[in-house]
């Protein structure tokens, strides 16, 4: 498993707090595993939960209207490039 | 064993939905429905995988071996509210009587703002709540369409009415996509329509009682629906015969105060209330049933949906 950054440190924690997954350290998340339908078994309305509490953590929303969508929600890794590349700078 | 309804002809293509459109609008509704007679006759010998379920269905339903000619007026009905809704999409309410009842929980529910989901079925007309949703323009009624799978349908919403059309979700986007846009839909505060009685192949499924043995339905739009905390009104838009039509909202559940923990329990609980509301409408108005497969056994072979519930279709079955 590749090491994972802070910023995917960070996500790792919200999703597993906000998906209520017992049985996952955030901290042994494959960054570069499949989030949906992979070990984590995560699924669309997960994905639900994930952007509303990403629009609330780092304050801007993930839209349906991305065709890239796919593409960003298909591991930790990819999910945390986006947000850093889209997040608010502070 | 008999093919699935996913594997039967999409109810004509785009030939039989043009010939019909042209008769329909064309000729008027009275010329067109003397045409449903040989159209029930063609499908009452041509058919069989739909004639069987309907006698399967209305055996259950009406707790006799069904007739004949209850089969046939089955077919009938079928005929008529899909020639209907080349009228309803066309003209809206002209020429229908519609009577609604309940209207006030939908009214309670989209005042908040917060969205609504409507928990539909293919158990009568949905096309009647688009009818009514053309007089409430502040709450806008979006639906999910596989624009892939329905080209046929898909045509002639944006033909006949591309104020629908436009606000269709496509349901062939990636699970996340649809889920999001129905998401981003309910907090503009519109009404979000499900026909939550069919699933598919690679939705998870929960069996529950339903008129005499278990049969499978989604846990998706459910599971949905606690995610977005917005309240849910049951939605039945039945075919009285004639010209009329008859839509009910009742309310069903907010999913607001739901804790997230307890949450895909709770969706357990609904989905048995959902069926058994659908099962005490399948018995009053037997002949608004739509779903012409075997509704009990054939759930190992969904594998899509034509309108609404192919939303959450990877939803697996985490507690």
């Amino acid at each position: 498993m590749s090491k994972q950054t802070e910023a995917e440190r960070e996500l790792a924690a919200l999703i597993v707090e906000n998906l209520n997954l017992e049985d996952v350290a955030p901290a042994d998340m494959d960054p570069e595993a499949p989030l949906f339908g992979g070990d984590l078994g995560l699924d669309s309305i997960d994905a639900l939960e994930i952007a509303l509490a990403v629009s609330k953590h780092y304050g801007f929303q993930l839209r349906s209207d991305n065709p890239d969508n796919k593409q960003i929600f298909a591991s930790l890794r990819a999910l945390s490039a986006h947000i850093e590349q889209h997040r608010p700078q502070a | 064993m008999s093919a699935h309804w996913r594997q039967r002809p999409e109810g004509g293509g785009f030939f039989a939905l043009w010939l019909i459109r042209t008769i329909a609008l064309r000729c008027g509704r009275p010329a067109a429905r003397v045409v449903l007679y040989p159209i029930t006759l063609y499908f009452f010998f041509r058919r069989g995988p739909e004639r069987r379920a309907s006698r399967q269905f209305l055996t259950r339903a009406l707790g006799q071996r069904a007739t004949v000619w209850q089969i046939l007026r089955h077919i009938h009905s079928f005929a008529s509210i899909t020639l209907d809704r080349v009228f309803m999409l066309a003209r809206g309410e002209r020429g229908f009587r519609l009577e609604v009842e309940g209207l006030d929980y939908l009214h309670d529910a989209i005042d908040e703002g917060r969205g609504a989901m409507l928990m539909g079925s293919h158990h009568g007309s949905f096309e009647a709540l688009r009818m009514l949703s053309q007089r409430y323009q502040k709450a806008p009624l979006r639906i999910v369409l596989n624009k892939q799978q329905t080209p046929a349908m898909t045509a002639l919403l944006e033909a006949l009415a591309p104020d629908i059309g436009e606000r269709v979700i496509d349901g062939a986007q990636d699970p996340a996509s649809v889920v999001l846009a129905l998401g981003e839909a309910a907090r503009q505060g519109h009404m979000v329509a499900l026909l939550a009685d069919r699933g598919r192949q690679d939705e998870a499924m929960l069996r529950v009682p339903f008129l005499g043995e278990d049969a499978a339905f989604p846990v998706g739009p459910w599971l949905l629906a606690a995610s977005l905390r917005i309240p849910v009104v049951l939605c039945f838009g039945l075919y009285l015969g004639g010209n009329r039509y008859k839509l009910v909202f009742e309310p069903f559940a907010d999913t607001r105060e739901l804790p997230r923990e307890g949450r895909r329990k709770a969706v357990r609980g609904y989905v048995r209330e959902y069926a058994a509301r659908l099962e005490s409408l399948a018995r009053t108005h037997p002949y608004n049933w739509f779903n012409f497969y075997d509704f009990w056994h054939d759930t190992t072979q969904v594998v899509g949906n034509d309108a609404g519930a192919g939303v959450g279709r990877d939803v697996g079955a985490r507690a």
